[in-house]
């Protein structure tokens, strides 16, 4: 297919992004014939608990929910006023049909079904099952993205299935797994609060998961310190003990340079590294030249910072790690996770109360959507789709051979990549907006434009959504039911607030049909309650073993965190209580880990370092909170936040246009003139798209073992620019516009 | 609710006693001319100007009280002079016929406050007003009717005596002339009805509103316009029944509410033209100097405002003077906020984030 | 258990907005937000001041509103502007020392923080501090904010000479008796500390 159907601005016009800014009826003070539904944000991995006001089948409000354990009724922003995402004017009500040169038309389900379905037993016939891929997303819940893995291998018998958690998890997750065993944040949320000293490493609590910044506080009002490692002075830094400004890619400097200083000093539980490890040794062996000075030229920071940071972390009796995208989105990053839990390990301090670690999880179901079998190389119960044993279990729960499972397929980036090469010639795409998301957008985009058929499901037409062929009206998350697993690996139950509106369908409904069509209507007729009872079967003796919950039980406690391995089981909220460990030897294996240079480094044509991430009013490709109007209003568009130093070098003042150029594309944005960033780096923000897109700029470069892109780092020059003035840039800002 | 504390002197009181004094018998002397030696005078209504000279006295006390309050005065006394100020006085009487219209006529910012609001109190402001203009005059006797020495079908009105138009029986003007407190009676209930309905529903409204303050005036009002029109009513539809008792019912609802005017929700009705005087007093303030912030420089509001607020502030002792001889009143209210924060996060600053966790069990 | 209280800790604040978001849900203002929320100086931190009203004994707005319209309800807490008699004037709004009034234009009247009146009144806690992710607005009983902080909430600001008491509370350090608010100065912190506290290049001096 060609590119896009018609011009932007023209799509803008008919599908958005536009504003929402009064809730249905009006800003009104009545209470009157209204409904409260217990349910929980769609955004963050947090996962936080809210009631929405709901009158006459519309939501039209949300109260706290005080009684969840989790936040309490506390809620940022984006929960706040998530309400508003409903009865959006901007809402596909109907499948659409791409017509060349006049943009999407309406068409009937049935129409819609058959031409997706026709169209991929055409291109599976002729080019092969594994032509066909599918992308689907991390914000689904537990149920749907069991359901997408089934029905990609069942189905669809394509190897070719990844999701968006690729941009978000796996490096924390692949780092937890090679050095616990298990992929999960090892305490719940409650530990924090007890240690005495916190290291958060690459994580803008703040703005990414500001309800976790009362429970870092619980615990300083105890006496903890707390240890910041962010290029950036971000707003838990600010008051930290010790904020480290530590240059992008460098925190392995940090890392080890502290261990290396803690067994200097002795501060190492030796005899639980003897009782529960394996591999301190070479550990030791690598981080012997990691002295201060040298681990501070490759953090860029003072040697007598990772000192302090040695101090504060070695000899405490109590601690918790907790890191996020910040070490996290690099070709490194699984390097950078393990050189950060190797600290964890030394000092013994996990699996009691107030010790351990956890990663922050991104997406809303960043940790139950790569359980469920939606990675290219997993099946249900964070099985591994490779090993013949868990091969033949979950073909057994599925009535289908063994053989007939694909082998592992592509991950998100090189599946891309399969497209832009011709590999790949149709897809469905569900919770995904990889022309925003994803780095190098310019060849991301190019490359949608190259596939045969495209299918996407999704509520708004996003702005991957148009280069569909057929775009299929799906569900918001309170249309529908089911669960998702939080942060802390605590499943949660969504509750349907209101029915999806006429012509809209729910996602799994619409999964179901194209299965039914493709003749396997036999094992895909369930809803999301049955599913969960399948899941529960698949996951059984799996890693993420769901086995003893149900429904009822994670409403009545709040929750229930894996693995729950029978039924009565009570769940298990710490891991690793009394050294034991996930792998089979029971124990923790140390890693040695080596830094290295990032995919790309600042040089003289390219001297900046860029490095991109999220603010508070927005959530990922910015595809719900670019529609809001209050979100937009606290932060309408991406800018380029520059050290005054580094400006005064170019001339740039507050507020001036600049154009930020790398060896893959260009943005241009306004100038945020501030001290708080370090004088080598600046920093935008990617929920925006097209010319104002940080991910034109970012490197198509993946860490080799959990194949996350590296976000964080790349080179780009900076210069002043005039104000822009072509058809994008006078879109309105929500949908790529520049003021 | 509580009134915040505010010292009132006991001068202030003897003050306000003599102007409600007055105000009551000036009221009692144009009672008496106007009815000429009350020659007009109808005995029948003698009660609702009894009333009448209560709640003027009531009225004055309140109103003189209310001036005595030194920001008060000081709006009252600028409010004025920049009224008066000879080469706007033209000027100034036009804005005040525009902003009479849209303030006080339509009501227009009340209408931006809430479109229920706005419906409900239009009903009943015009409503209770025309009712007024009618039976104020009437009761004091100076205004009355009569049918014509010649011919029983002509109605003749005199106001203070003078005949000032006649009309005959069955036309449109008499129709609208016998019931206009009909009509008014009317208007009132439809104010009223939305005025409860909104007040029922409104999450709002529920939660802030008192019984004394805003149900009271609105079940006072509807027990007036029901009674008034049962009254209507009982001559016209059923020859007079009970028609002793109504008049009487409706003469205990309109008395009681004359008295309570002074003291209650009503009193706004003296005081909203207050607003007109604000209006001229911010339009002298945008005009003139600006103030300029300590802190910040920026200009945040006029110069005028900030030292007249001074002056009110020394008088009531608010004591705003700075150490170093600034004026706290110099600094805008968005680096009042900016100022608090960082004094707030300075004392942990300075005491050193160590402390946070001292003496605390862990 | 004491009745819940009102505390500000403005040092924990992180500028999300959450409570600028929330307030304009609450119903007493529904679609306005009457809490602020200023970013200090964003060119030099991230330092951001949460300001609810504090809900003074002696309210200096209603002290110097000329249309005796601002009214204090038997339980403390001071209400908007009442709406017959507002004039509009703004005597409140730069009377204030906390900055809290507002005056709206459109309606003519002046409307404030009033702590969630449909919410507090009836046993439920304030929007802003029910939301707020970093605890700096808190909502609950004397005893629960003494067992859980460091320092201890006190209700006495000296703004010159003018000394207020206040209903809400704020969090010091455990030997601080009374808030004394000088001018600090824009673009830095208290003169005790260094210049420029936040600048990351200064910090990376070392490293250079």
């Amino acid at each position: 297919m060609a590119k896009l159907p018609t011009d932007i601005p023209e799509l803008v016009k008919q599908f958005g992004p536009t504003l929402h800014t009064v809730p249905p009826g009006g800003w009104v003070h009545t209470d009157k014939d209204e409904k409260l539904v217990k349910t929980h944000c769609c955004f963050c991995g947090q996962q936080c608990g809210i009631q929405l006001r709901v009158r006459e089948n519309k939501v039209v409000g949300f109260e706290p929910w005080e009684d969840f354990p989790f936040n309490r009724g506390k809620l940022c922003p984006k929960g706040v006023k998530r309400y508003m995402q409903d009865e959006h004017p901007d809402r596909l009500k109907s499948p659409l049909e791409r017509v060349e040169g006049e943009g999407f038309k309406p068409i009937g389900w049935d129409a819609a079904m058959d031409r997706v379905v026709s169209e991929i037993r055409r291109i599976q016939q002729k080019y092969g099952n594994d032509a066909f891929a599918l992308l689907t997303g991390a914000s689904l819940t537990n149920e749907k993205a069991y359901l997408m893995g089934k029905f990609a291998r069942v189905a669809l018998k394509t190897a070719n299935i990844d999701y968006n958690g690729r941009l978000c998890m796996v490096s924390a997750g692949a780092a937890s797994k090679k050095v616990f065993g298990i992929d999960r944040s090892a305490n719940p949320w409650s530990d924090i609060t007890k240690a005495q000293v916190i290291l958060v490493a690459g994580a803008n609590i703040a703005e990414c998961a500001p309800i976790t910044t009362d429970y870092l506080w619980q615990a300083r009002e105890k006496g903890a310190k707390l240890i910041i490692l962010d290029p950036r002075m971000t707003p838990i830094a600010r008051n930290a003990d010790l904020f480290i400004p530590v240059r992008s890619g460098g925190d392995i400097g940090v890392f080890n340079g502290m261990l290396h200083i803690m067994i200097e000093r002795g501060w190492l539980d030796r005899e639980f590294i003897a009782q529960h490890t394996t591999g301190f040794e070479a550990v030791m062996e690598t981080v012997k030249k990691y002295t201060p000075e040298y681990s501070a030229k490759i953090a860029g920071v003072p040697p007598e910072m990772i000192v302090k940071a040695a101090e504060l972390w070695g000899p405490a009796p109590t601690s918790f790690l907790l890191h996020a995208r910040g070490i996290e989105h690099h070709s490194k990053g699984v390097e950078n996770c393990i050189a950060a839990i190797n600290l964890v390990v030394a000092s013994g301090r996990i699996g009691r109360e107030g010790c351990g670690y956890a990663m922050i999880t991104g997406q809303g179901n960043g940790q139950g959507a790569r359980e469920q079998g939606q990675k290219c190389d997993q099946l249900p119960g964070s099985r591994d789709i490779s090993n013949p044993e868990h091969r033949k279990y979950i073909a057994g729960v599925w009535g289908v051979p063994e053989e007939s499972i694909p082998q592992k397929g592509l991950s998100a980036i090189p599946l891309v990549e399969a497209i832009h090469d011709g590999r790949i010639k149709g897809l469905i795409s569900i919770c995904f907006n990889p022309a925003v998301s994803l780095p190098d957008g310019n060849y991301v985009r190019e490359a949608l434009g190259k596939l045969e058929f495209y299918v996407n499901i999704d509520f708004f037409l996003s702005e991957t959504a148009r280069y569909a062929d057929i775009v299929l009206a799906g569900s918001l998350m309170e249309e529908d039911e089911g669960t998702t697993t939080n942060t802390e690996g605590r499943v949660i139950r969504h509750r349907q607030a209101v029915t999806p509106p006429e012509g809209a369908r729910q996602d799994w409904a619409i999964i179901n049909e194209i299965a039914s069509r493709l003749g396997y209507a036999d094992k895909f007729h369930s809803a999301p309650r049955e599913i969960f009872e399948e899941l529960r079967i698949a996951s059984k003796g799996g890693v993420s073993d769901y086995s003893g919950m149900t429904w009822d039980a994670i409403e009545r406690d709040y929750g229930m965190f894996w693995p729950c391995p029978e039924p009565g089981h009570p769940g298990t909220p710490r891991l690793y209580e009394g050294g034991k460990f996930g792998h089979p030897d029971g124990k923790a294996h140390f890693l040695p880990i080596e830094w290295r240079p990032s995919a790309e480094m600042p040089d003289e044509e390219y001297p900046i370092i860029l490095t991109t991430g999220r603010v508070v009013s927005h959530f990922l490709s910015g595809t719900q909170t670019r529609r809001i109007g209050s979100l937009m209003e606290q932060y309408p568009q991406p800018r380029c936040e520059i050290h005054p130093r580094l400006a005064e070098k170019f001339g740039i003042a507050e507020g001036d246009f600049v154009k930020v150029e790398s060896r893959r594309g260009e943005v241009v944005v306004r100038a945020q003139v501030v001290k708080t960033i370090r004088p080598d780096t600046v920093f935008v923000p990617y929920h925006w798209p097209l010319d104002r897109s940080a991910n034109n700029l970012t490197i198509r470069a993946i860490d080799p073992v959990s194949n996350i892109p590296e976000f964080k780092i790349c080179a780009v020059r900076v210069s002043k620019t005039d104000a822009p003035t072509d058809a994008i840039a006078q879109l309105e800002m929500e949908a790529g516009g520049i003021r | 609710m509580r009134q915040p504390e505010f010292p009132v002197r006991g001068s202030d009181t003897a003050h306000a006693f003599g102007w409600g004094l007055l105000v009551a018998s000036a009221l009692i002397a144009a009672i008496s001319v106007g009815s000429r030696g009350l020659k007009d005078f109808d005995p029948a209504l003698v009660s609702y100007a009894g009333a009448s000279v209560f709640a003027a006295f009531g009225i004055g006390y309140r109103y003189s009280m209310w001036l005595r309050r030194p920001p008060t005065r000081m709006y009252w006394y600028r409010g004025w002079q920049l009224f008066m100020k000879p080469q706007h006085l033209l000027g100034n009487i036009m804005h005040l016929a525009s902003i009479f219209w849209n303030n006080i006529f339509l009501q227009r910012f009340i209408e931006k406050r809430s479109r229920m609001r706005w419906t409900a109190h239009w009903f009943l402001a015009w409503g209770c007003l025309l009712a007024a203009a009618v039976t104020f005059p009437l009761s004091f006797g100076w205004v009355r009717f009569e049918t014509a020495r010649d011919n029983q079908e002509i109605y003749s009105a005199f106001m203070f005596g003078i005949p000032v138009g006649s009309f005959r029986l069955g036309t449109v003007v008499a129709e609208l002339t016998f019931n206009i407190l009909d009509i008014a009676a009317v208007m009132v209930l439809i104010g009223v009805f939305f005025a409860f309905w909104r007040r029922g529903r409104d999450r709002d409204a529920r939660s802030v509103q008192q019984f004394s303050n805003d149900l009271m005036p609105l079940i006072l009002l509807f027990a007036i316009s029901i009674t008034g029109l049962f009254l209507t009513a009982s001559t016209h539809l059923m020859h007079g029944l009970h028609y002793v008792f109504l008049s009487q019912l409706h003469a205990i609802t309109v008395i009681f509410t004359l008295l309570y005017l002074p003291f209650g929700k009503f009193f706004h009705i003296f005081q909203r033209p207050a607003q007109l005087g604000v209006d001229f007093y911010k339009k002298a303030g945008a005009e003139g100097e600006q103030a300029f912030c300590a802190r910040c420089g920026e200009a945040y509001g006029s110069r005028m405002q900030m030292e007249d607020l001074k002056a009110v502030q020394a008088e009531i002792g608010i004591r705003y003077q700075m150490a170093d001889g600034t004026h706290y009143q110099d600094v805008c209210p968005p680096c009042r906020r900016k100022n608090l924060a960082l004094a707030q996060d300075g004392l942990w600053k300075a005491h050193g984030m160590d402390v946070r966790g001292m003496g605390k069990e862990l | 258990m004491s009745e819940a209280a009102f505390f500000i800790d403005h040092s924990r604040c992180i500028g999300c907005q959450s409570c600028l978001q929330a307030c304009a849900e609450c119903d007493t203002h529904r679609g306005v937000s009457m809490i602020h929320l200023e970013t200090i100086q964003r060119s030099d931190s991230v330092q951001t001041a949460p300001q609810v009203c504090m809900h003074c004994e002696d309210p200096i707005c209603a002290r110097v509103c000329p249309a005796d319209a601002i009214k204090k309800t038997p339980d403390g807490v001071v209400q908007s502007s009442l709406k017959p008699r507002c004039i509009g004037c703004s005597n409140c709004v730069v009377s204030c020392p906390f900055g809290v009034p507002k005056y709206r234009a459109e309606i003519d009247q002046m409307m404030k923080c009033d702590m969630c009146y449909d919410r507090s009144s009836v046993g439920k806690k304030p929007m802003c501090a029910t939301v707020c992710p970093s605890g700096a607005l808190t909502f609950t009983t004397m005893e629960d904010i003494q067992r859980t902080r460091s320092g201890i909430p006190i209700n006495t600001w000296k703004f010159g000479n003018e000394v207020v008491k206040t209903r809400v509370y704020v969090m010091v350090p455990r030997e601080v008796e009374q808030v004394n608010v000088d001018l600090v100065q824009i673009s830095s912190t208290p003169t005790a500390l260094q210049d420029d506290p936040y600048d990351v290049a200064l910090m990376l001096e070392d490293a250079q």
